[in-house]
């Protein structure tokens, strides 16, 4: 289906020259990073924007480097970037672990990290590691934020970015200490699919655990309940089997299409015992290998 | 004397075919050369069409205002029902090019905007109004049989039909198949055990890669040309034809030609969408006007592959023998049925299964629903019926503690024995099929998962299908030579990735001894191509192949006779080798054929006799009958033979989490004579795989209204490279069909039948879960 | 309704081209320029028929504007199969497609890998064509056609000298004569940015 909204295409060769046309258009305007969800949005005539800024031609937009103990990675990265990274692989496995399952290699080329918290579908896979590494969101407009990213996302499709704003990059801190992670997400086959559930973990040295949920609930969200349960102690069955019982109280899920509410919640529950476990298991140097499900 | 070859006639072995030649369309698809209906260039003058489509699953018809989309600049012309109150189908006529007062689906096309290009066509699409009255939907075809239920064709009786339909004017019924043989009474009086149960299989989308795209030329001189991604170029001709036939269009003033078609399927078969482009053509005389269907309108306004839901009922003595089978099929056939009813028919003839049972009734009702219409799809009804089928066959085995491949053994079909309407079955290695493919599997040999969360299930299952064709669906072929004695064939046969240009290369280049490599098979045009009925049926390696080997035979007789008269060599002692000819009776003496294939063979006196050698070949299947009694369905010929085979299957699964995979396939089918090994694999590879996806996540799912809510394969998913088998076991067994091109017989469709009730069975045997309905995802699985 | 004047080297060539705003690549590259190989199979990057190389990677082009594509390099089947190496041989031997239709998206994402990675596992070739659906084949022939082409390419590394032939193997002179001298350099984003 042909884009049949009529728009002008900017692309500013610098920050300021960007929230210049932002400023101007407001939300009529929309940032064109990766175009891997707008340009679907725009052919189904979801969105309809009267601008198009194309942020690829601002240089600073597509560092990805570790300053300060933190990756900074510009709003240009791409997938496929965080994908060929040693820094990202071997300091934020769960980032790249969750890299790894979006979509397929052609798109991975073209989408980014910030478009993807932009979008902010509930399914989205990036939000998982985002939230367990506590990440902040950087943007600038009239005045600069920095948004750490548990107040990022507010709903399907709802963030905080204001008019006029860009989301110029993330800040990703290096944990401190050795860690171990798993992603485990949920899809209705081996190819390319959304999640129906998402669970990111961070199991760090001296027994904190940091779980976030994606496409359980309208928001993606860390689980503070079965954090705390877990926090300070060893992984037992017997406490595994006790976090799996507080999943229902910390998702809600929804039936649609893709999946059904029971099954989602089914689901969760072992996800997250076998994410945990692995996690654990990859922090002793062991586990099953980086990208390998473990459903 | 010297050593002299062997009668051609005589020799047992072949050159060619039963080689895995490389495909003689390979390179140019490999390259990017090949040109599909997307690809052809018409000019500046090229229009574009967008269709105005209903949102209601059932409403009348109101008004339609189109002012506002005439009157956007770039609009060339408007078009609504009223222009187009033609009615046309493939089986019965049953369907209109627009609706006409009312609308029966979600996506019904209602109107057309042609205009310069495709977004203005887009943008005023969106200003044409339409005032509908919803009227009561019917989604289900149980229900929809129901005396209170709203009646979506009030005209039914009216309807020309084939004389083998037998709808029920006033009803939802569309077409009802019976078959009664033996007396199902006697057979259940005789059972040990009865089992009965109901099996629910949905609906679900071809997804060709390829969407449909065709474009249309009225010229001004009143002739119609129609470039379309084809399947059928001429029975699309003939119903252009019958559905403008008030326009006085005859056949010569009508042509159809297709390029290299990106898949079928079934799906571009027939006419779903393609007469949109005939039609619009002859509203916008002088100018081509091209249609390109999206993706969305792919899922919810092509054909579907019918839902059904099939009441088995069966009755076994403990000696593992079957003594009946009531086999009762509801089918949601979709608001038209002009082609889907034949689907249903088919599968009426055949709901037995490769199966020797003396007592047997089936009824296949047809059922008009609010959906999509339904149409033929790989395997044509037999997809669908199996999975109920032999997921009871494994269920009545199992309950008189039989094991089911012994079942099977004991009760298959062999040559020579009643078919349910009272035909003979055909020459079959079913028995060889099961018996490898059981090898294939290990069966017998349980397995258990070196992860203890996880389970193996093995299951074996048949399959059969026959050709769904009317008596009469014939296949022709015209050969000719070139100055070195290359050939052009030229056949209405469709190449849509089966490999059936290369095939029809290697039966003639087996006759003609001119290699695949000096070969060129042409894709249709109806005005150069002389005629083939359609490529569907898995018939054109049989129907097609035969044209085509009397094409090559004709052109061989040509040669001799002319040599006889040009030489005074006797006829009988002739042959071909090399691409020379030569004679048993003069040993050192050949002609090559490229000294006299176009120019003659000189004589003594420097005339020249002969000229271009050309061939032509028809085969029509003068056997065939398709009129039966309408009660018992016993009489006539209506299939021409079966393929049958074996299919089996070990699968791991999850038990917690359900998920399934595949850890090996294996498909057993009797090709009769695999002409090109490698293509056959192919089709082993494709269609298995196909069949998992119906099994496994494929899943089309519509809200109360009708309308298609995954209209996209970021949520119908199709197998990526990620989710084959870890192993496809492709078996081929050859036991010749007496009719067939080197004993031959298709298999296209025929891999992907047995898929959904192996996967049924293993899961079974794995985690003790019989599951009644598809698709059986791991939620299912999970859950239950 | 807004022009845009845009400037790009197709297959090698310098081209230029006044595009609408809204005008993808992939309608670009079909409608304008007459470059049919990528394919229009769904409009919504979920089946990979449109691929094409952007500056050295593979892209959906359904999902990108034809503005987009100033000062880039573009590379299609077209400019691959004018040097045909062993990839599209070995594909064309083991009879690996079909309907063909999903062919130009699956050669130029194997093509992508190989240049990456001469020898992949069977895994790595099915990730990297997990994005291009065909529903003909089932894959099988497609993953074996390209395992040969590894074999293929084997060989001539082994008699190569180090540096850029080391990484782009045999394909090195298709991409040479496709993409011009950059192709010395293996792919890189673009190339504004830093990176660890």
């Amino acid at each position: 289906m042909p884009i049949t909204c009529e728009f002008e295409y900017h692309k500013p060769k610098s920050l300021l020259e960007a929230l210049e046309v932002l400023a101007r258009d407001g939300k009529n305007a929309s940032v064109l990073a990766g175009g891997t969800d707008l340009l679907v949005w725009m052919k189904e005539g979801v969105r309809a924007p009267s601008a198009v800024v194309d942020v690829k031609g601002i240089g600073e937009l597509h560092r990805l480097e570790i300053v300060d103990g933190a990756l900074l990675a510009g709003a240009c990265v791409t997938f496929t970037e965080l994908l060929e990274s040693a820094a990202v692989r071997d300091s934020l496995p769960l980032l790249w672990e969750c890299s790894r399952t979006v979509a397929s290699v052609g798109v991975r080329n073209r989408a980014t990290l910030v478009g993807n918290i932009c979008s902010a579908v509930p399914c989205l896979d990036s939000a998982s590691a985002l939230l367990a590494y506590e990440a902040s969101v950087l943007v600038e407009g009239p005045v600069s934020r920095q948004i750490p990213v548990t107040q990022w996302f507010l709903g399907a499709r709802e963030t905080a970015i204001r008019a006029g704003e860009l989301v110029t990059g993330l800040r990703i801190p290096l944990p401190d200490r050795k860690s171990g992670t798993c992603y485990v997400k949920l899809g209705r086959y081996r190819g390319e699919d959304l999640a129906q559930v998402g669970v990111g973990i961070l199991a760090l040295e001296g027994r904190e655990y940091r779980i976030a949920f994606c496409a359980v609930a309208p928001a993606p969200a860390r689980a503070a309940r079965i954090e705390r349960l877990l926090h300070g102690h060893d992984l037992s069955a017997e406490l595994i089997r006790q976090a799996q019982q507080l999943v229902s109280e910390e998702i809600h899920p929804i039936t649609d299409i893709r999946a059904s509410r029971e099954y989602r919640l089914h689901m969760a529950k072992i996800m997250l015992g076998r994410g945990l476990r692995a996690a654990v298991e990859r922090l002793a140097g062991g586990g099953p290998a980086l990208g390998e499900s473990v459903i | 004397m010297t050593e002299l070859e062997p009668l051609v006639d005589a020799a047992p072995a072949t050159k060619v075919v039963g080689h895995s030649v490389q495909r003689i369309d390979g390179w140019e698809k490999i390259t990017g050369a090949a040109r599909y209906a997307d690809d052809l260039e018409f000019g500046p003058g090229l229009l574009h069409a967008c269709i105005v489509e209903s949102p209601h699953g059932h409403a009348r018809i109101l008004r339609i205002d189109t002012s506002a989309a005439e009157k956007a600049p770039g609009v060339v012309r408007v078009v609504t029902g009223q222009d187009f109150p033609y009615r046309f189908g493939l089986y019965m006529q049953d369907r209109h090019i627009f609706a006409q007062d009312r609308v029966r689906f979600v996506g019904e096309q209602v109107a057309a905007v042609i205009a310069c290009d495709a977004k203005t066509a887009a943008r005023a699409a969106a200003l044409v109004r339409v005032e509908y009255e919803p009227l009561p939907i019917v989604l289900d075809p149980v229900q929809a049989i129901e005396p209170d239920a709203a009646l979506l064709h009030p005209e039914l009786g009216t309807y020309p039909h084939v004389p083998w339909f037998f709808p029920r004017p006033q009803t939802n019924i569309a077409h009802w198949r019976k078959i009664r043989k033996g007396s199902i009474e006697e057979g259940f009086r005789e059972a040990d055990v009865i089992l009965e149960d109901t099996y629910r299989v949905p609906r679900y989308a071809h997804c060709a890669i390829e969407p449909h795209s065709m474009t249309g030329l009225f010229d001004a001189a009143g002739r119609l040309t129609v470039w379309a991604a084809s399947q059928s170029p001429f029975t699309q001709r003939n119903l252009f034809v019958q559905a403008l036939g008030p326009l006085g269009l005859s056949h010569k003033d009508v042509r159809v030609i297709a390029p290299c078609v990106g898949g079928g399927f079934g799906g571009k078969a027939g006419v779903s969408c393609e007469i949109m482009a005939a039609a619009l053509a002859t509203a916008v005389q002088g100018q081509p006007v091209k249609v390109m269907w999206s993706r969305a309108q792919e899922f919810y306004n092509t054909y579907q592959r019918q839902g059904v839901v099939a009441r088995v009922k069966l009755g076994v003595k403990r000696d593992g023998s079957i003594t009946g089978l009531e086999h009762t099929l509801y089918w949601d056939a979709g608001a038209y049925v002009e082609y889907g009813a034949n689907v249903v028919n088919a599968v009426g003839l055949s709901a037995t299964g490769p199966y020797r049972i003396d007592n047997v009734s089936i009824d296949s009702i047809c059922v008009y629903t609010n959906l999509p219409p339904g149409g033929p799809y790989r395997g044509f009804g037999y997809s669908e019926f199996f999975f109920g089928l032999e997921s009871h066959m494994t269920r009545a085995a199992q309950a008189i503690q039989m094991d089911p491949v012994e079942f099977r053994r004991k009760n298959c079909i062999r040559e020579g024995d009643t078919l349910a309407y009272g035909a003979e079955m055909n020459p079959n290695g079913l028995r060889e099929a099961i018996d490898r493919t059981a090898a294939a599997i290990g069966w017998g040999t349980r397995e258990t998962s070196a992860d203890a969360r996880k389970a193996i299930g093995k299951s074996l299952v048949l399959f059969w299908k026959a050709p769904a064709m009317p008596p009469n669906a014939a296949s022709s072929a015209f050969l000719k030579f070139n100055e070195d004695a290359s050939l052009n064939i030229l056949i209405s046969g469709m190449e849509i990735g089966q490999g059936l240009l290369t095939v029809m290369a290697q039966i003639a280049s087996e006759i003609l001894t001119v290699p695949v490599s000096k070969i060129r098979v042409e894709t249709p045009d109806t005005d150069r191509n002389p005629y083939e009925w359609q490529t569907v049926a898995s018939h054109v390696t049989w129907g097609c192949g035969n044209a085509v080997k009397n094409a090559a035979m004709d052109a061989r007789e040509q040669i001799f006779a002319l040599v006889e008269r040009a030489c005074g060599i006797a006829r009988e002692s002739l042959y071909l080798k090399d691409e020379k000819v030569r004679s048993r009776f003069r040993a050192g003496w050949e002609l090559p054929l490229r000294d006299f294939a176009i120019s003659g063979i000189q004589a003594p006196d420097h005339t020249f006799k002969g000229g271009p050698i050309m061939g032509r070949g028809m085969f029509m299947p003068e056997f065939s009958s398709a009129v039966s009694d309408p009660e018992t369905g016993q009489g006539g010929h209506p299939n021409v033979h079966y393929t049958t085979g074996a299919g089996g299957i070990v699968l791991e699964i999850d038990r917690e989490t359900g998920k399934t995979t595949v850890l090996k396939a294996a498909l057993a089918v009797d090709v009769g004579k695999a002409i090109n090994p490698d293509l056959i694999k192919g089709q082993i590879a494709g269609g298995l795989l196909q069949g998992l996806a119906t099994a496994l996540y494929e899943d089309m799912r519509f809200d109360e209204n009708g309308r298609l809510l995954n209209a996209n394969f970021a949520d119908y998913k199709i197998p990526t490279a990620l989710d084959i088998p870890g192993e496809v076991i492709p078996i081929i067994i050859e036991t010749p069909q007496p009719d067939g091109p080197f004993g031959a017989r298709g298999m296209g469709e025929h891999t992907m039948i047995p898929a959904a009730a192996m996967v049924a069975n293993a899961i079974q045997d794995a985690v003790g879960v019989r599951l009644h309905s598809m698709p059986l995802t791991a939620e299912k699985i999970a859950l239950a | 309704m807004n022009r845009l004047a845009i400037g790009f080297r197709l297959n090698g060539v310098a081209r230029e081209v006044e595009v609408e705003p809204g005008d993808t690549l992939l309608e670009m590259l079909r409608d304008r320029l007459g470059i049919k190989s990528p394919k229009t199979g769904c409009d919504r990057g979920d089946c990979g028929a449109c691929t094409v190389f952007l500056d050295g990677r593979t892209v959906r082009s359904c999902l990108v504007l034809a503005a987009e594509a100033d000062g880039c390099d573009v590379v299609t089947l077209e400019g691959i199969a004018q040097i045909p190496g062993p990839l599209l041989r070995e594909l064309a031997g083991h009879n690996s497609f079909q309907c063909g239709f999903c062919a130009p998206g699956v050669v130029l994402s194997a093509l992508e890998l190989l240049l990456a990675k001469p020898h992949p596992t069977r895994l790595e070739i099915q990730e990297a064509i997990a994005g291009n659906l065909c529903r003909c084949t089932g894959y099988t022939s497609i993953i074996e056609g390209i395992k040969a082409a590894c074999g293929a390419d084997a060989a001539r590394d082994e008699a190569g000298p180090g540096g850029p032939a080391q990484t782009w193997g045999s394909a090195l002179p298709i991409i040479e004569a496709a993409c011009g001298a950059d192709a010395r350099t293996p792919p890189q984003p673009n190339s504004k940015g830093a990176r660890p």
